[in-house]
């Protein structure tokens, strides 16, 4: 049987597979470069970028919890500016299909990371964090509220010619009218999910975990949260929706897409194995030859309902 | 072909031995030599399932092997949920393993004379280099501390057989060598020290990080050079989660790093103690 066909369209960016990085396990992509070819990928997403280089939070940043992490590292980052003078050259030395994570503290900042990021024509696409939960200001505050993630996809919009993709939070009551809402505002397409806050403290210290107290839950522990939500959100919207959260294997991905997910990202799956997101591609190549299955799109979307006779 | 840039790799442990409880040393076979500078770690894991989600960093204690059949080893101690299960692991089973990782031990200076200083388990990360300083005939002597007797490094493990170096060992309780912590038994000997000797003197340390603290500072002040390696709490290893960050000099600010990318050897000046 030939390969099968796993290209898809993420709102105007289409990529050879549906298998990218989520941000903020990354790196700048480079740094995996020794471990695999990522240029396999359908697309490497990028640590999140700010205006300026960011300090991040103090240390206490992460700590294990049952089958997953908390992590508040604050968006530490080089700037747009380094991303753009140093590491971009690589990136496409490394012949990767990138995408931009961006994040501000206010609206401004936002577009003007936007702008200077429209400016380098390599890059395959703009994603907006309206999601993180580790900042007092902008991400999560801005995406917690459909007037918010409105107001943000628009205002970005308005900045950029480029394909343009909104990362929502889990942590909101409805998250099909937010993606609604960021659909109606300009977004290409939402990925979802970021990490969900949470909590852990030592009980004999009786000190918090992290140092900013609360942080981001990743890893399987979310897996269901994230399959659920992705499941609302490809019902609500037209664009295409892009699953992310606790995928570990192909097994995972393959729920996301059936699910209605056009594509995936993997994240603290990288942190454990360098390697997952290329053995993730492969495992989904050999389910799709094994189901004889030529085309994703005859795989999206196809969850059943009914019981099986 | 021998490799010494990070790679993912199986391991198929050959033997997991505990000593006296305390210590365990894991050898492992791999598909290829690693080469790797002292100091440098890897990930390591081998449990069945997602709990605990994250591999354990554990300093690479010795490598070898052939074309085709790498072998290597790591010391570690059992700390937590990780190292426990760790510890559970039998011959014959996998390992999965990202190596080698981090920036090591610089011994490349010339003429120098070096003092390695192991505190607890952090002999695991020293013993490396005094094995290398020793096939180089370059002058060397080892501290090393421990609570108590039982909580040494075991002496059969202790690279020096043929090696110049002399070894001083500390323990808080007085069962063994110097009564003391390893911490005294290394200011006592900075004091003694001539400027002259100071200023050809290295200091490698690895251990908790008062005892890192302590002498570093000792170090500044009689102006010899010390390297000190750091643990900290880490998801990836190789730099792309900024968990494990430590605060570092830079100029008369301050700034976040890596103890997985720029470290986990630093030079003790550099870091905000």
């Amino acid at each position: 049987m030939v390969t099968p066909d796993l290209s898809v369209s993420l709102g105007g960016l289409r990529v050879k597979n549906p298998v990218m990085s989520a941000s903020g396990t990354f790196g700048y992509g480079v740094e995996f470069t020794p471990f695999y070819d990522i240029s396999r990928l359908g697309a490497v997403v990028v640590k999140g970028l700010s205006l300026a280089p960011t300090p991040g939070n103090p240390p206490g940043r992460i700590v294990e919890t049952a089958a997953g992490m908390l992590n508040a590292i604050g968006l530490q980052n080089i700037g747009v500016e380094r991303f753009v003078g140093d590491v971009v050259p690589r990136l496409e030395d490394a012949g990767a299909t990138f995408v931009a994570n961006i994040y501000g503290k206010t609206l401004e900042e936002y577009e003007a990371v936007a702008r200077r990021l429209s400016e380098v024509p390599s890059l395959g696409a703009i994603e907006v964090n309206a999601s993180c939960p580790n900042v007092r200001e902008g991400g999560m505050a801005f995406g917690a509220t459909t007037g918010g993630i409105a107001q943000l996809t628009e205002r970005v919009r308005r900045c950029t010619g480029k394909t343009l993709w909104v990362k929502l939070s889990p942590n909101v009551t409805d998250i099909a009218s937010i993606a609604k809402a960021a659909e109606g505002s300009g977004a290409d397409a939402v990925s979802l999910i970021n990490t969900i806050v949470g909590m852990a403290v030592d009980h004999r210290t009786r000190r918090p975990e992290l140092s900013n107290v609360t942080g981001g839950l990743s890893g399987p522990a979310i897996k269901p949260v994230a399959l659920r939500m992705v499941w609302e959100a490809a019902k609500a919207v037209r664009i295409p929706v892009i699953g992310v959260g606790g995928i570990q294997n192909a097994a995972d991905a393959l729920e996301f897409l059936l699910v209605g997910a056009s594509a995936v990202q993997v994240g603290t799956a990288n942190f454990r194995n360098p390697r997952a997101c290329v053995d993730i591609l492969v495992g989904i190549e050999a389910f799709f030859r094994e189901q004889r299955i030529a085309r994703l799109e005859e795989y999206r979307g196809g969850l059943q309902r009914e019981k099986i006779p | 072909m021998p490799f010494n840039r990070p790679r993912f790799v199986t391991g198929r442990i050959l033997r997991n031995e505990g000593r006296g409880e305390i210590f365990y040393r894991i050898e492992a076979t791999i598909p290829e030599p690693v080469r790797f500078v002292p100091g440098q770690f890897a990930m390591v894991s081998g449990w069945p399932g997602n709990d605990p989600l994250l591999p354990r960093p554990l300093a690479v204690f010795r490598a070898g092997g052939t074309r085709g059949k790498g072998k290597v080893e790591f010391v570690y101690k059992v700390v937590g949920r990780g190292t426990a299960l760790l510890s559970g692991l039998h011959p014959g089973e996998t390992l999965s393993i990202t190596l080698p990782l981090g920036r090591g031990f610089d011994l490349d200076r010339e003429g120098r004379t070096y003092w390695l200083v192991g505190g607890g388990v952090g002999f695991s990360s020293v013993f490396p280099a005094a094995v290398v300083l020793g096939r180089r005939r370059a002058a060397f002597e080892m501290f090393l501390g421990a609570r108590t007797r039982e909580h040494l490094p075991p002496r059969e493990w202790t690279p020096g057989g043929k090696t110049p170096g002399t070894i001083h060992f500390c323990t808080e309780d007085g069962t063994a060598g110097f009564h003391g912590r390893v911490t005294d038994a290394v200011l006592e000997r900075l004091r003694r020290l001539s400027p002259e000797s100071a200023s050809r003197m290295t200091i490698l340390a690895c251990g908790p990080r008062e005892m890192l603290r302590e002498i570093a500072a000792a170090a500044a002040e009689r102006s010899v050079s010390a390297q000190v390696a750091l643990e900290n709490h880490m998801a990836c290893g190789f730099g792309v989660c900024w968990g494990c960050v430590v605060s570092l000099w830079d100029g008369d600010r301050t700034a976040y790093r890596r103890v997985c990318r720029e470290g986990p050897v630093f030079d003790a000046r550099e870091v905000v103690w």
